[in-house]
């Protein structure tokens, strides 16, 4: 079995290592680095920034701690960004070397598609290449998706590819977008001391969330001075001498030093060979499968961003997966119904499953419990007593549903929730594990038990 | 004790009365249920409020509450002290601790609220 491969994010790059395992000859075409955008332009390096920033956070609070500095903390921009390239170049190398020892055939250029068995790559130093593959799978992902009224110039309105690769921290920041991007991106440069304020068009920011996971993060925001305006429509946006001036519907003008456009992404389907053969595209560009991965031309499959469902690396990895077990003659189904995810935010944010009023909406007659991080003493210890869990469960059958974390380490806490929804575990098994004293993991035991309201650590209601 | 000159509401509040303008607050018994009070999120200058609805929200170590207006009207005045040092509310809760004043949009409102005795008739209930 030949395969090729478009790209080599982490939906490619698993789906490559998966079909050597199981004894394909391999190659995969990738015109940027190994990583994709999750280890070049997205996860990896905002989350490295985001270490220093709270590394930053904290230090400022050292007293809290009965610590004392003697001088003062200054955060050096190209030392933050050399700390963050090497981070991704070691992750970077560790693709590689796992390309090597599976003997995948790594091929730098751009791939176009010319037949069902036919690829050709024009390679950097303008030669090119063709590849004969039995089958393909198109990995090829999504870029940040532009405004046609605000174009990236990398000046002034720079996309969240360009921030991560800014050379001196702006004093003022507009964000358009309070989604996940946006807000990432401004609890990491508000700490670095940007004035930031964020436009938002919907009610309210990260609007798809839990409501109430809305209302603690807007209120952080608040505690951290960043601005935050939302049912905005913004008209222009105009660079300038003295940095963008943005001007929003009812004829308020704000201006900064650098716009931020984080808008959500766009599909990279154009220009690789998809009408040649004939692979069907959906209304936004994204490629369309069946349960198999597998495009409405025979051989051809698609994974990751591309496909438009889930934009996750841990989705596209999954996908690739599966699409290389077919590609092998599997019979394998993607399943998005246990899709853990998580938001970089301070704190953070995770969910699985359904939100409350998903599950209203469904019909199914619902109980939730909550539990506040701030009754326990492992958030006091770490200084980090903000937010809460949110169990939903079916009140007939007591199954889990959907868990909804906002709060220290939230990322970590909710793998736990994802395993006992996947099993159809009820709130009970959970209120009824032994969880370990002092961990924030209580918190996931007592919004459990208060789903019954039998949570110790909440006063009698 | 509670001051003779304010009047109270179930949830926890005190508005104090003078010409058009009521200055608002949180009790002292509120101030203790709440323990270290660590951030408050204050109603927004120039906003209408009603009066048993959320105005905005105390956290302290140990809990998350939210501000229930005692009356209607318009704020005019934020006490913008708090935002740096919110603790100052458990320090003086009837004083400097003030929460906003507003315009008093009702002054009849002040008939449903309770004076000092009895609200720590009311406290005194609400420990049992």
């Amino acid at each position: 079995m030949r395969l090729a491969i478009l790209g080599a994010g982490p939906g490619g790059y698993v789906a490559a290592i998966k079909a050597a395992q199981l004894g394909a000859q391999v190659s995969v075409i990738e015109d940027t680095e190994v990583g994709g955008t999750c280890l070049n332009r997205g996860c990896i390096p905002t989350k490295t920034l985001l270490a220093t920033t709270e590394l930053l956070h904290k230090t400022k609070n050292i007293e809290e701690y009965g610590l004392e500095i003697s001088g003062q903390i200054i955060p050096n921009l190209s030392k933050i960004m050399e700390r963050k390239n090497k981070v991704v170049s070691i992750q970077v190398k560790g693709i590689r070397s796992l390309f090597k020892s599976w003997g995948i055939n790594l091929i730098e250029g751009k791939g176009m598609i010319l037949g069902p068995e036919k690829i050709e790559v024009k390679k950097k130093d303008g030669s090119t290449e063709i590849v004969g593959a039995d089958k393909i799978i198109i990995a090829t992902g999504s870029r940040p998706a532009q405004l046609p009224l605000f174009p990236f110039d990398g000046e002034h309105i720079l996309s969240s590819d360009e921030a991560l690769s800014i050379k001196s921290i702006p004093k003022s920041l507009i964000i358009i977008g309070a989604g996940v991007i946006g807000c990432e991106f401004a609890f990491i440069f508000s700490e670095l001391g940007t004035d930031i304020t964020i436009l938002e068009i919907m009610p309210r920011a990260i609007s798809l969330e839990d409501p109430e996971i809305s209302e603690i993060l807007e209120r952080e925001l608040k505690k951290k001075k960043i601005k935050l305006m939302t049912g905005i429509k913004i008209t222009e946006a105009k660079g300038q001498h003295d940095g963008i001036h943005v001007y929003i519907e009812g004829g308020k003008e704000l201006v900064a030093e650098k716009l931020l456009v984080s808008v959500g992404r766009a599909f990279n389907s154009d220009a690789i060979g998809l009408e040649a053969v004939g692979v069907q595209k959906g209304t936004k560009g994204d490629i369309v499968v069946n349960e198999n991965l597998e495009t409405n031309i025979g051989g051809i499959y698609a994974i990751g961003d591309v496909t438009g469902r889930l934009l996750y690396a841990h989705v596209a990895s999954t996908q690739g997966k599966i699409a290389a077990k077919n590609v092998m003659g599997g019979n394998e189904k993607m399943d998005y119904g246990v899709v853990p995810y998580a938001i970089f935010t301070s704190p953070e944010i995770a969910a699985v499953g359904l939100k409350e009023n998903q599950a209203i909406e469904k019909g199914i007659k619902v109980k939730t419990g909550h539990f506040q991080f701030r009754a326990i003493g492992k958030a006091h210890i770490m200084g980090e007593i903000t937010g809460f869990v949110k169990f939903v469960s079916d009140e007939t059958s007591d199954r889990i549903l959907g868990v909804h974390i906002i709060g220290p380490h939230a990322s970590d806490l909710i793998h736990e929730a994802a395993v006992a929804i996947k099993a159809g575990l009820k709130t009970k098994d959970i209120a009824d594990t032994i969880h370990s004293h002092p961990t924030l993991s209580e918190a996931m035991m007592e919004a459990a038990e208060d789903v019954h309201g039998e949570a110790i650590h909440v006063p009698k209601k | 004790m509670n001051p003779e000159d304010l009047k109270y509401h179930k949830e926890h509040t005190w508005v104090k009365v003078s010409g058009k303008k009521a200055t608002i607050g949180i009790t002292n018994y509120a101030q203790g249920a709440l323990g270290d009070i660590v951030y408050i999120d204050l109603p927004e200058l120039d906003s209408t409020v009603e009066a048993n609805s959320e105005i905005g929200e105390i956290e302290s170590t140990k809990a998350t509450s939210s501000i229930i207006s005692p009356v209607s009207g318009r704020v005019i005045e934020v006490n913008e002290e708090l935002t740096e040092s919110p603790e100052i509310i458990n320090e003086d809760p009837y004083g400097k601790g003030w929460i906003a004043i507003l315009e008093i949009a009702d002054v009849f409102e002040m008939d449903d609220l309770m004076d000092a005795s009895e609200y720590e008739k009311y406290v005194e209930e609400e420990k049992k």
